[in-house]
């Protein structure tokens, strides 16, 4: 029982050891990739991609020629084959949202956009990058998102077979910050009962959107916003 | 994008009750390291010894020869000095006056036995301490935890709006504690099973040897008589 101090000199030494290990372990290893705290990036980079396809390229005409564009307009109707959903909200800049959302519709003209414009797009790309601040980032991001909603909202939505090509639907979307809707109200209907309740159906099959943590981008961007639903797929 | 922060950090920059469960923490999984690699070596050194008596015992040695060359060391161990006592015991009685042939067998019995619990208090030495880390050492690591938890939350009451980044960093420095509670008390609860296991072994290898012993001393005062 007598305890014998030569006895304990090596274990002690070894105990050290063990603990220095530990606390190396601690210092160097185990803190998680710094990668994943990026991911949002690349995402932000492909939403400035689409804004910067200009509408007016000329192989548009190349890509669709069945389709004339009739309808004499500012902005161009996209007459691709999805849907085309605006997203807005209200106090902001409108114009500026409904242009670069129109231009996220376009979205599938983009692969065969891209080759041609790339190199365009990168310098553009550059140029916004080096004058990008904290509000642009934050419309950036808000956008990515808008963009997510948009995808879902397309995803859901079956066109009933008496939408037209002109009609337009309004609808008011309120989420819970989890990004469940709670109410969807239809402000400006088309006329067309079927298209509106299919507009609104679509919005709660979605149920769930992503939609950002921080509470204050939020709040500004997606607690309300309206979506304008207008059927551009009817040559399908 | 902020900057990771390292655990170490975290530990430096947190409150002094926190601080102080760690310390502790620390401590004890020091001392449980010290005593595991100690009775590791001394397990050892047993067995090994263990071994290297009973062939030797076992080997048609002269039991009196064997206990002159064992008497004079000083550095005996484990079996050895159950040898030495239930034979010294035995050969001053046996040549004292004519004492009968039960008393000696007593009398040598009874100083195996003494010896023997002697050798199981010095096989199991730290053990207890071992297994008293393994225990408390988690419910200390909680406590740590759930104070750093209350506290990061107790900072929450005057916010009207609690983020996630506003909670984090308490809680995340408040589960450390806990990581560390189980760091001491993992390695100190295998060393104490594995320990007294080993223990358990030596002692019955022990018993069974002592009764060899007295067998063997039995017949040698039965032939003499």
């Amino acid at each position: 029982m007598t305890l014998e101090l030569r006895y304990y000199i090596v274990p002690f030494v070894l105990a050290l050891a063990v603990h220095a290990a530990a606390i190396m372990a601690a210092y160097v290893g185990w803190s998680p990739d710094r990668e994943e705290s990026r991911l949002i990036r690349p995402q932000m980079v492909n939403a400035r991609l689409i804004v910067l396809v200009p509408p007016e390229v000329k192989p548009r005409q190349v890509v669709t020629p069945s389709v004339p564009d009739k309808i004499p307009e500012v902005k161009p109707e996209p007459e691709e084959t999805v849907p085309e959903v605006v997203i807005e909200e209200p106090p902001l800049d409108l114009d500026e949202i409904r242009r670069t959302r129109e231009r996220e519709a376009s979205e599938t003209l983009l692969e065969l956009l891209a080759e041609s414009s790339f190199l365009e797009a990168l310098q553009d790309e550059a140029d916004d990058l080096a004058r990008s601040d904290a509000a642009d980032d934050e419309a950036i991001i808000a956008q990515t998102y808008r963009f997510g909603i948009y995808k879902l909202v397309v995803a859901n939505w079956s066109r009933p077979p008496s939408a037209r090509n002109n009609m337009e639907a309004k609808l008011l979307v309120e989420l819970v910050p989890t990004g469940d809707v709670v109410s969807v109200t239809i402000l400006e209907p088309s006329g067309n009962g079927a298209f509106d309740r299919s507009a609104e159906a679509a919005v709660r099959k979605a149920r769930r959107f992503d939609v950002p943590v921080e509470s204050r981008l939020f709040e500004r961007y997606f607690r309300r916003f309206t979506l304008l639903f207008r059927p551009g797929d009817l040559l399908r | 994008m902020p900057e990771q922060i390292s655990i170490i950090e975290i530990v430096a920059n947190s409150g002094p009750l926190v601080l102080s469960v760690l310390a502790v923490l620390a401590l004890a999984s020091l001392a449980s390291w010290v005593m595991i690699f100690q009775r590791w070596f001394f397990l050892r050194r047993v067995v090994n010894e263990m071994d290297e008596f009973e062939e030797h015992f076992w080997s048609g040695i002269d039991l009196r020869q064997l206990y002159s060359e064992l008497d004079g060391q000083d550095d005996l161990i484990g079996i050895e000095k159950v040898f030495v006592a239930g034979f010294k015991e035995y050969s001053r009685l046996s040549e004292g006056s004519g004492a009968d042939t039960e008393a000696i067998m007593q009398g040598a019995q009874r100083a195996m036995r003494v010896a023997l619990t002697r050798e199981e208090e010095s096989l199991e030495t730290h053990l207890a301490f071992l297994a008293t880390v393994a225990s408390t050492s988690p419910y200390v690591g909680l406590f740590g935890t759930v104070w750093g938890i209350m506290n990061s939350f107790r900072s929450l009451i005057n916010m009207s709006q609690a983020t996630l980044a506003s909670v984090a960093p308490g809680i995340s420095e408040a589960l450390i504690a806990t990581a560390m509670g189980l760091f001491a008390a993992i390695p100190a609860l295998i060393g104490y099973n594995r320990f007294s296991a080993r223990v358990d072994v030596l002692m019955k290898r022990y018993h069974a040897f002592s009764d060899e012993l007295t067998g063997i001393l039995h017949r040698a005062v039965h032939a003499r008589g």
